[in-house]
Parts: C-alpha cells; structure tokens; sequence
C-alpha cells in the first residue's frame, strides 16, 4: 500500500518534470533548420582533407614539372647548338675529345645566372647569347670517326709541274 | 523511411526527446539543445540511420544517450586539458530566469530534482525512461543496451534510493521548518 503509494507520488513528480521541460523545450522547426543550414563538422572535415590533398597533389607535380624541365630544357639548348656551320667545323686533326670543348663550362654557367637574377629582364638576350657560345663551340659527337690516316690526303691537293715519280710515291698503292 | 517522414516522427517525439536529453546531461539545457542538435545532424547525414529493427522512440533514445556520453567526455577532457591547474567553474542553474524557473524552485521539484541527482546515473536513466517516458522495462533496456534483467535491478534500487532520500530530505525541511517556527521545541 504504502509502496503503491510511493509509485504515485514519483510518478506525479516526474509527470510535473515533463510538463516543466516541454514549457522550456526549444522549437523543433528552429533547430532542424539550424542543423540543416550549419556546415557539418563532418562535411567541412572532408572538403578540408579534398582541399589538402588536391594543394599536395598539385605542388608535387609543380616540382616534378620543374625538375624535369631543367634538365629537359639544358638537352634542348644542346640540340639546338646542333647545325655548326662548316667555318665553325675544327681541323679533322684536332677534333679529338681531349680537346672537345664543353658546351657550358660551369663558371659560364653560373655567370649567366647571376646576371640572370640580378637582371630578370635581360633574361631573353642571356640565352640567345648562350645559345650563340654553344653553336660556335659545338663538335660533332661523331667527329672521330671520320678521322683516318689519310685525311691529308683528302684534303690537300698535289701541287702542280710535280713529276709523276712524286706522284706515284703520293699514292703508293696505285697499280703502275 | 524518407526525410520527410522521419522529419515529422521525429517533430512529435522531440519534446520527449528534448527531456531525455536534459536527463542525460545531468539537467544542463544548454547541453541538451546541443546534444539533440548533434543528434539531429548525425540522422540527417546518415551517420546514425533508423533501420526498424526496434520502436523509433526507443531508437532516437538510444541515439541521444550515446550521443550525450560522447559530449560529455569529450567535455570533461577539454576541461581536464584547459583548467587543469584552476578550479571548476560552479554548476550553473540552466533554468533561472526562465518562465519555468518559478515551477523549478518549488520546493517540491527542488527537493525531487536534488534527491534525482544523487542517484547512480543507471538508476536515475531508467526511473526517467519508465516514469517520465512512459517506457516499458524492456524498452527501458533497449534504449539503454542492457539486460532486461539489469533494468529491473536499476529500476528496484533506484525507487528505493529515491524514495528514501525523498523522505530524508522531507524530514530535513520539517525539521528546519519547525526550528524557524518554533525554535526551542527542537533543542
């Protein structure tokens, strides 16, 4: 008895709680549209984690792309300097790699980068300038094997009023 | 169940919702609001998702009790990390000022609501769930995520606990009433 009785005052207790907290509950309509417009932690969180990746991915490329463009742009100045003009073709009897003369020395090099960034605007003249070195410079990588013991002969001519004896001691292999 | 449907089912439950929630954050409404918005939001980007397996209400329960654990070790570790040296800030009553701070200070409430907090946070959940919520024990055990038989326990002990601190509290204000009424009656 004394228990149910106990029951209907807890129950009378709580039921006065619930009338008190629907007095001061928030309205619905305003929090669904607050939670409805507000940026999800979670949504803001992907986009963060999208817009990182994409700023990684795009750096890493950018110098990927400026490492690859050096060296590629270096082999191009190389190709370019590539049709020497005969005047510029050195003695057949000299061109040998001990006297192969580099297309960039490193002090060249590094004058024209200091000029370079001290002067961004001469920038365009600087490398028709290098360009201009390296074709006055360049030998044929194949050079060498154009060479042979004969060469002189090739590219002198015997003088005239010679005997024939001088001649034939010119061209030794010439059937008599 | 779409959007729409959902919107509306959980529109009739969400004064209940809003109760379960203040009794899940110890009564704090700035809390509650909280919670339940975090609530709302995971229903709304499929986080937490309504299956049928079980009654909606008992559902969305289950959804703000978690939820409200969550918060509230989330809190209690900013607090730990932020005043670690300082002392806390005192409990502030969420509802003074209110229109409903006149029922709140009735004496009865006050001496009910003082008596629900010092109940274990099991036993109090499952008094607020049978008694206020109108839940059944077994439902009481499936917004809960224990046994039915736990439940019964809970709800048995916490009766007990709330009637006897009730009835001390009860006797405490009689006897401080009769001290300001008649003061050398008590000595």
């Amino acid at each position: 008895m004394e228990s149910a009785g106990s029951e209907k005052r807890l129950q009378t207790l709580f039921r006065e709680l619930k009338l008190a907290d629907e007095r001061v509950a928030p309205d619905f309509i305003g929090v669904w549209n607050r939670v409805q417009t507000s940026p999800s932690p979670r949504g803001f969180r992907i986009s963060l984690a999208v817009a990182t990746a994409l700023t990684v991915i795009t750096l890493s490329s950018l110098v990927l792309w400026w490492k690859n463009w050096q060296p590629a742009q270096r082999s191009n100045q190389a190709v370019v300097s590539g049709p020497a003009t005969p005047d510029a073709m050195p003695a057949p009897g000299l061109a040998t790699p001990d006297h192969a003369v580099p297309v960039h020395s490193k002090s060249n090099r590094r004058n024209v980068k200091l000029v370079a960034r001290r002067h961004p605007a001469l920038n365009t003249t600087n490398v028709a300038i290098g360009e201009d070195v390296s074709i006055s410079n360049w030998q044929s990588p194949t050079a060498r094997l154009l060479q042979s013991p004969a060469d002189h002969v090739l590219t002198s001519l015997p003088q005239l009023d010679r005997s024939l004896i001088n001649l034939k001691t010119f061209l030794p292999d010439t059937p008599q | 169940m779409d959007i729409q449907e959902l919107q509306a089912e959980l529109e009739k439950l969400h004064g209940a919702s809003f109760g379960w929630a203040l009794s899940c954050c110890r009564r704090d409404r700035a809390e509650a609001e909280e919670v339940l918005q975090t609530v709302y939001l995971k229903i709304l980007e499929g986080k937490a998702r309504y299956r049928g397996e079980s009654q909606l209400k008992t559902w969305l329960f289950a959804v703000i009790r978690k939820t409200a654990i969550t918060e509230q070790r989330k809190r209690l570790l900013r607090i730990l990390k932020l005043t670690a040296a300082s002392n806390p800030a005192p409990e502030q009553d969420s509802f003074a000022g209110e229109p409903a701070a006149t029922f709140e200070r009735s004496e009865a409430q006050k001496q009910f609501q003082l008596a629900l907090r010092t109940l274990p946070a099991r036993q109090r959940e499952v008094l607020h769930l049978v008694f206020y919520e109108d839940l059944s024990l077994r439902e009481a055990a499936d917004v809960m995520g224990i046994s039915i038989g736990s439940v019964r326990q809970h709800y048995e002990r916490g009766k007990k606990h709330l009637r006897e601190s009730l009835n001390r509290e009860e006797l405490d204000y009689g006897i401080s009433w009769q001290r300001k009424e008649t003061p050398d009656a008590v000595s």
